[in-house]
């Protein structure tokens, strides 16, 4: 029974995590490491990913572990729907610190579907904003001179639609 | 818990580590570059370092505790402290233990927190008002509580990432919950990240594939690396890929088809671009995360996996547009010529040519020449063939408007005509189907086998189908060379659709009915009522086409909705039974579509004399939506899954979105019944009674 197993995860702040081993499947970077190398009896050192951000991961990965796993070929890239389904919504609402670095664990790890939601998240950010107003969401320096700024709006006008 | 136990506790915490770090050699106080190169120039007041041990007797009440001892700190704890974790700076010459020390510490977690060594980008800049702000309020105090706070600060600033963590924890233990809201406001305000910048590439574009047009426009002018970004083929290829044919609820508008090899070809270009966009353009501008998020080699590794299933849906996505466009003649060079052209600026004329349709913006081309009604029509690329009352047929050039060349045979008035880039084929009043070379209006041969006038006419691969006055449809196999006839039709045949995927066929009738055939059993599967009128068009809708269920006019009897202010209640009845009767059958389109055998276009749409043109549901029969608005008959019906566009006796030529059933735009102009329509990306042509043909433009 391969699925009642526990597997140990090393955050890179050094506090190991336990997690069942189908949650830890989630990520095809685990997977598929355990496929090559057969179980894993130390804890597996998870660097780049600090311990909260770990825990969280592995949160969405225990509410996600009975989804039907990712094919690779996504409706979502073809529908182009930033819809988010409202548990992840919920979890998705931590500061941007989090957000980036759940974005950056999600790739790390290969988990598709948390990567779809943060890169979703953070399009729904932008969304509807002028430029000004997502420089200020994002903290950005309009490194553009004012001639530049005006060109480029012109260039873009034409999505106004008008 | 209440303030005052946070309190006592959090003071232990604090000064544990001072204690730790009794003193342990004699250092003076930090020179003042040092102290710049920690908070930045405008931020620590000049005189931090000249602190005096008198400055305690203006101690505040604030730093009553700590306070006491401020100077003191300075000499005995705070400089060792900054000693040890600064120590190219701090180090006092012939301290060589603490060296030592520190070499153990300078692993990667030691000194900065991973995310925000001094070089990467991503680090947080401090921003200049609220700097000032601070700067100003700083100054206020006196001399000895700027030292303290200075110290503080000091302290912070040089400790390594687990120590930092400690401190705040104690200093957030010790605040109330006002100074926590302070924090939590603050820090609200302080965690703004540049996403795009600050992600590898390959993720920033994952997030910029998800927003819409307006919005993408809108990115593109926030800053030079956004615009970078947001600019690049890898999104806009995307973006055109994902409006092909296909209205976007987001947007509500769609791009129309473009070529498809064109599609393919740089498909494999803009794979190539998103895996080395890092190595190109980033190089100059190295993105740190990258290197920190994990190494670049996996990253990419990922990518390549993903963009390769893209590769297979697209292909998939590829060969459905084939099979539903059925032969596309003379692939248009053009399309290859500007291959470099940013798809932004593809994308760009496509959405013009969107909003073009939408607010009605065109050319209009009107071609004269014929001596009688025009009665069929069918236009690709620039060539356009227009059949007439007067018995012949004419091939046009939609570019110079020349009329190229006139076919010759028929003997009464053509009716219908199909042609691809071999062939055209045209039906009848003299109950015959011509085959022509339209490049030399040679006629190559002639089919009789109708007994009435050959009204309507489909071709798609080896199949033909041939409507007729004598009320029934023939099929033509063009391989084995066979064919059969269909009957059940109580009245003239007006129009046919092969579909070749599902083997089956669509016609439309006088009768007001419209049946679906099954090819294999030469039986039909369903008729469908509704129509009050003699039914003019059918036109299957592509499978791409979709239609949500709450879009629908009536959940539940859709066809007595329908049919409800056009119809006395005792036929609405009826026909609401006979739709009922339909509903329920038990397998929905019959056994042989049981193993598996592609069933029919889901969606169907027809126009009739009845002045009104509807939109089925062929797998139950139901009239999803009817389109009211033409004051008389409709003879003339196009549509795709963008929009229908419908032609009537009425002189008029209407637009209509098939999904909300609003008319968006009605054309006048034709002086005579509108016959025949044909319907193209980005233009439509019309032919009249009036003798002319009109080709509305919408090409910006």
């Amino acid at each position: 029974m391969a699925a009642n197993q526990t597997l140990t995860f090393q955050s890179s702040d050094g506090v190991d995590i336990t997690v069942d081993r189908d949650v830890a499947e989630r990520s095809l970077l685990i997977k598929n490491m355990l496929e090559d190398l057969g179980d894993a009896q130390e804890a597996i050192p998870i660097p780049n990913v600090n311990e909260a951000v770990l825990k969280k991961v592995i949160e969405w990965c225990s509410y996600h572990k009975n989804d039907p796993p990712s094919t690779g070929d996504d409706d979502d890239s073809r529908r182009k729907t930033t819809d988010i389904d409202e548990w992840d919504q919920k979890f998705m609402q931590v500061d941007q610190e989090m957000l980036f670095e759940i974005i950056l664990a999600a790739n790390y790890l290969d988990i598709k579907g948390l990567l779809d939601v943060g890169c979703k998240t953070v399009a729904n950010m932008i969304k509807g904003k002028s430029p000004e107003e997502i420089r200020k969401t994002f903290n950005i320096q309009n490194d553009f001179t004012p001639e530049e700024e005006d060109q480029i709006r012109r260039e873009n006008e034409w999505a106004e639609d008008r | 818990m209440n303030t005052s136990e946070l309190l006592s506790r959090s003071e232990n915490t604090l000064q544990s580590p001072g204690e730790e770090n009794a003193p342990s050699s004699e250092t003076q106080d930090p020179s003042q570059s040092s102290f710049k190169s920690i908070f930045g120039p405008s931020e620590v007041p000049e005189d931090t370092t000249d602190g005096e041990p008198d400055g305690n007797q203006h101690a505040p009440h604030t730093f009553r505790n700590v306070t006491a001892t401020s100077a003191k700190l300075a000499d005995e704890s705070v400089a060792p402290f900054l000693a040890k974790h600064i120590p190219k700076q701090y180090a006092p010459l012939g301290s060589r233990t603490i060296e030592t020390e520190t070499s153990d510490l300078s692993g990667p977690n030691s000194k900065y927190c991973y995310r925000h060594r001094p070089e990467l980008k991503c680090r947080r800049q401090a921003d200049e008002p609220s700097m000032d702000k601070l700067q100003r309020d700083l100054e206020t105090l006196p001399q000895s509580d700027q030292q303290g706070i200075a110290h503080v600060w000091s302290l912070f600033s040089a400790a390594p990432a687990k120590h930092r963590k400690l401190i705040l924890q104690g200093i957030m233990a010790q605040c109330c919950f006002p100074q926590l809201s302070f924090v939590s406001a603050t820090v609200r305000e302080l965690i703004r990240i540049d996403f795009l910048t600050a992600l590898p590439p390959e993720i920033s574009f994952k997030i910029l594939c998800y927003l819409d047009t307006t919005s993408l426009c809108k990115a593109a002018q926030v800053s030079r690396s956004w615009r970078a970004l947001a600019d690049d083929d890898v999104v806009w290829h995307r973006m055109c890929e994902q409006h092909i044919h296909r209205k976007c609820k987001k947007c509500g508008w769609g791009l129309p088809l473009l070529d498809r090899k064109r599609l393919r070809e740089s498909k494999r270009e803009i794979e190539l671009r998103a895996t080395t966009w890092n190595a190109n353009i980033a190089s100059s501008n190295p993105t740190p995360d990258s290197t920190e998020a994990g190494p670049s080699v996996e990253s990419s590794g990922a990518i390549k996996r993903k963009s390769g299933a893209n590769n297979d849906e697209e292909m998939a996505m590829v060969k459905r547009h084939c099979s539903s466009l059925g032969p596309r003649p003379g692939v248009d060079d053009d399309f290859f010529k500007p291959r470099f052209r940013p798809w932004k600026e593809v994308y760009k004329d496509r959405f013009k040519v969107g909003t073009n349709w939408k607010y009605g913006r065109c050319s209009i081309k009107t071609f004269k020449g014929h001596t009688n009604g025009v009665m069929c029509l069918q236009f690709e690329d620039n060539i356009l063939a227009t059949g007439s009352y007067d018995a012949t047929i004419k091939i046009w050039d939609t570019e110079t408007g020349e009329e190229l060349r006139t076919l010759h045979g028929h003997e009464s008035g053509i009716r219908c005509l199909q042609f691809d880039d071999t062939k055209l084929i045209s039906g009848s009043m003299d109950r015959s189907l011509k085959v022509w070379n339209w490049r030399t209006g040679e006629c190559i041969s002639t089919y009789t086998g109708h007994r009435g006038g050959v009204i309507g006419l489909h071709f798609d691969a080896s199949i033909l189908a041939s409507a007729s006055v004598d009320k029934t449809i023939k099929i033509w196999n063009f391989e084995d060379k066979s064919t059969c006839l269909l009957r059940g039709h109580t009245d003239w045949v007006n129009a046919v659709k092969v579909d070749t995927v599902s083997r089956t066929v669509f016609s439309a009738s006088d009768d007001c009915t419209v049946r679906l055939w099954d090819l294999d059993t030469k039986a039909c599967i369903r008729t469908f009522h509704g129509h009050v009128g003699q039914v003019q068009q059918v036109v299957p809708l592509p499978r791409e086409f979709e239609f949500e269920e709450h879009d629908a006019e009536c959940e539940n009897d859709n066809l007595s909705t329908a049919s409800g202010d056009t119809e006395p209640a005792s036929l609405q009845a009826a026909l609401g039974l006979e739709s009922n009767s339909l509903v329920s059958r038990p397998s929905v389109f019959g056994p042989t579509f049981d193993n598996g055998r592609p069933t029919p276009p889901r969606y169907m749409v027809t126009s009739a004399l009845d002045s009104t043109i509807r939109l089925w549901e062929t797998s139950t029969g139901r009239c999803l939506r009817t389109f009211f608005g033409h004051l008389e008959g409709v003879w003339a019906l196009a549509a795709d899954t963008l929009r229908i566009v419908t032609g009537a006796e009425d002189r008029m030529v209407k637009i209509w979105d098939p999904r909300t059933g609003k008319c968006e735009r009605t054309f006048t102009g034709h002086s005579g019944p509108v016959t025949c329509i044909g319907l193209g990306d980005s233009r439509f042509a019309t032919g009249s009674e009036d003798c002319e043909v009109r080709m509305y433009s919408f090409q910006s």
